[in-house]
Parts: structure tokens; sequence; C-alpha cells
């Protein structure tokens, strides 16, 4: 799969719909997930393209098939999502801060400064 | 088994050679979007495989048969266009009947469904109807027809934005529920193209691409950036596109870069992104803006 920022393939989308509803607890461990027909329904998009987003969660063993009764989620989907998103996700999102960061001259602890007072807002 | 097959099939009027001996197989119950720039034998190519004309030469075969006056091939199979002429004296209720008695698997509630919902009375003669509202009650047809191959040539003609998107939400939902081949043909590729499986390219006589549409937005990438940044990265990247608006530079590139070369680009300022499958088409075609754009720069440097 390629790493992009802009606008992604529709599959790759679904893919990541899916992950986001593993991650934010919608859909549970052995919860039964939407099929290709239903994604199609739901995004308006053809099934064989929902299936190809299906597919990349089997193939990363986040889903599993039950013979006749549909796909499943993984009893350890939701932390291996986590993995992920905090190796992938998050690190690209930092490279991309740093980017903007070198751009703009800042040095490390003026970022960290930026974090820190966000945190505060926040709290 | 293939709904449709071409092997060398080629069709001339007169001297002049539209299509040059094509290979090609569309399988069952996949939505299959047929492009390609005006008059390159999109219509041409639909009307052989529904029987309507003859090919020159080569075995075209539809449902196993030759559909040239084939009855069987005519049963299963709508062809749907807007030169659609129906008699002038019947109302949209009696071609409701009459589509009734032709087709097996017509569904005639759904056609009133969808008739009173895109405010089609059926008292209303065909001949009288607007431009948009003939291609709504043709695509209805289309719809409700449920032939096992349907065939829809520029179906949205005339049609304003609502009803464009409604049609083809219409058709993927009945295509859903009663799966079917089906072929596509539209200008406007980036409103049809989430509902495609695979896409035929036709181009130069012939077929240019043929695969799933994931297939076709996975040749490309996009870069957009500073044209001087952009420059520097010329000679290592297969450039397809180029394309300038205001101070952003876009090339469409043959989708081969390592990561490392992404990152590098993505530390130089460059966007990278996807391209869709419309801009995919828009480039391997030179239909892009910058086609236009051209023209002008070449008078400056005169």
């Amino acid at each position: 799969m390629i790493d992009m920022d802009g606008e992604k393939p529709i599959y790759i989308q679904i893919a990541e719909w899916l992950e986001t509803e593993i991650i934010d607890g919608t859909l549970q461990a052995d919860d039964k997930v939407y099929s290709q027909y239903q994604l199609a329904e739901l995004f308006n998009i053809n099934p064989a393209t929902a299936g190809k987003g299906l597919t990349i969660l089997l193939d990363a063993e986040l889903i599993y098939k039950k013979r006749g009764l549909g796909t499943f989620v993984s009893a350890d989907a939701r932390n291996k999502l986590l993995t992920k998103r905090k190796d992938g996700t998050l690190r690209r999102l930092v490279q991309e801060l740093l980017n903007e960061a070198a751009l703009l001259g800042l040095q490390d602890e003026q970022l960290i400064e930026l974090i820190q007072a966000e945190r505060k807002e926040r709290s | 088994m293939p709904v449709i097959t071409l092997e060398n099939v080629t069709k001339r009027y007169r001297s002049t050679t539209i299509l040059d001996q094509l290979n090609l197989e569309i399988r069952e119950n996949t939505i299959t979007g047929l492009i390609g720039r005006n008059g390159v034998g999109k219509t041409t190519l639909m009307k052989m495989i529904a029987g309507f004309i003859k090919e020159s030469d080569g075995e075209l075969r539809v449902f196993g048969e030759r559909p040239f006056n084939s009855l069987s091939v005519s049963a299963n199979m709508i062809f749907v266009d807007d030169m659609m002429g129906f008699p002038d004296a019947m109302t949209l209720e009696d071609l409701l009947l009459e589509f009734n008695r032709f087709y097996e698997n017509w569904d005639g509630e759904l056609a009133k469904r969808l008739l009173k919902y895109f405010r089609l009375p059926l008292t209303l003669n065909h001949r009288v109807l607007s431009k948009g509202k003939r291609s709504t009650f043709n695509a209805i047809v289309g719809i409700a027809a449920r032939c096992p191959l349907t065939m829809f040539d520029e179906p949205i003609t005339g049609m304003d934005a609502g009803a464009r998107s409604d049609f083809y939400r219409a058709l993927l939902k009945d295509y859903l529920a009663h799966p079917r081949t089906i072929l596509l043909s539209s200008h406007h590729m980036e409103e049809m193209e989430d509902l495609l499986e695979d896409i035929l390219l036709i181009e130069g006589k012939g077929i240019a691409f043929h695969s799933s549409i994931t297939e076709l937005q996975e040749k490309f990438i996009k870069f957009q950036g500073k044209e001087n940044v952009l420059k520097q990265y010329a000679n290592q990247y297969a450039v397809i596109h180029r394309t300038s608006t205001g101070p952003l530079t876009e090339w469409i590139v043959d989708n081969e870069h390592t990561k490392a070369e992404l990152t590098e680009l993505k530390q130089a300022g460059i966007r990278v992104s996807a391209v869709s499958a419309s801009e995919a088409y828009l480039a391997m075609t030179g239909q892009t803006r910058g086609g236009v754009d051209d023209v002008f720069d070449t008078m400056e440097y005169e």
C-alpha cells in the first residue's frame, strides 16, 4: 500500500473507516462486520470496491471469516490497530509537523512548548 | 462464462475503420464504465453488442450467440440511449404495459414508484417530455427491465445534478438486489466512477485499457508543488501529464517510487496524493486543462 496524504482510493478509505470503527469500539471483538453489499449501499460504491477494502482487513488478520455466516472482528484487532496507528499515522503526522517546523524555522523546544500549551487548554 | 466476448472484431463504415480488431471479455454481473473521447466508437461498440448493427469482421458473442438478428439477445438485453423512440399515441402508462409484456424480469411496481419519485405523470406522452425528463424515463426503463445485460449510452444527458445522482443511486441499489451485467458510458466519469468495477477505455480504434477501476487509479500518482522545485525531479519520474494553475504546478506521474523518495519529495514541500479514476483517464487521453493553457504559453514565447 502506498503512503499518501491527499485523497485516497475509496477502498483504502473504506478499510480505514472500518479500522476506526474497531478502534473507537463501535465494532468489538467477535462482532459481525458489514458485508461488502452493506458497505456498497452505505457508501454508494461498487460492491467489488467495498470487497477490496474488506480484503485489506482480512489480509492483516484484523477480521476473520466464518463460513456462511460472514466476517467478524478478530480478538486482538484493536491492539494491532493501536500499534499500527502509533507507528504509522502518528509518525507520519510527526513528520509533517517537523516539515512545517523546518519551514517556519522552529526549534524542537518551541514545538514541545506548543504541545504543552495545547494540552493545558484542553484540560 | 463471460457475457460478452469479442475476438478480432472490426467495424467499418464503407472504407472508414471505426473499431479495429477488438478482443474483449465482459464478466457476468460486473458494472463496466465505457469511456473514451467523442467519436471513438463507444456507441458503435454498444450497438454491435446490442445486435442493432452488424460487425464487419471477427467473432462477437453475447450470451454465446451472435447478437445481430438474435431474438434471445434482444429479450435478455436492453440498450438505453436518448434516441429511444416510441409511438406518439402511447402514454407512459401504455409503454409500461408493453415493457411488461416484452421483458421477463420487468418490475412494474418499481418503475411506477420511480416515475412518481421523479415526478413523471403516467398520463403524459413520451414525445412531450423535456430532454432531462425523457432521459430520466428511459433510465427508469433501463433499471426496471432488469435485463441480464443492461447498457446505458450517455444516460444522464439533460438530467439535472439531483436527478443524476438519484439515478446512479437507484441503479446501484437495484444492482445490489438484482445483480446483472451493466455497461455504462458517460462523459461525466467523475460522477459515475464510484459505481464502477471495471473500466473499458477506447482510444485509437482499439482498447487502451480494460481492468478494474482501482488498477487505473493506481497506475498514477499526483505531485503538486512549485514548478522550480518539481523541475529538479523531472528526470526521475515518467511525467504523463502536467498542468499549472496559478502558482501551483501539478504532475501526474507513473506510480513507481520508493518510500524514501516519497519522504524526500514531501520534505521538499511537494504534496503527493492519489489520483481519482477520472483524473487518470483524463491524463491518459490528454484531456486535462493544461492542454489549452499550452496554446497560450506558446504564444508568449513566440
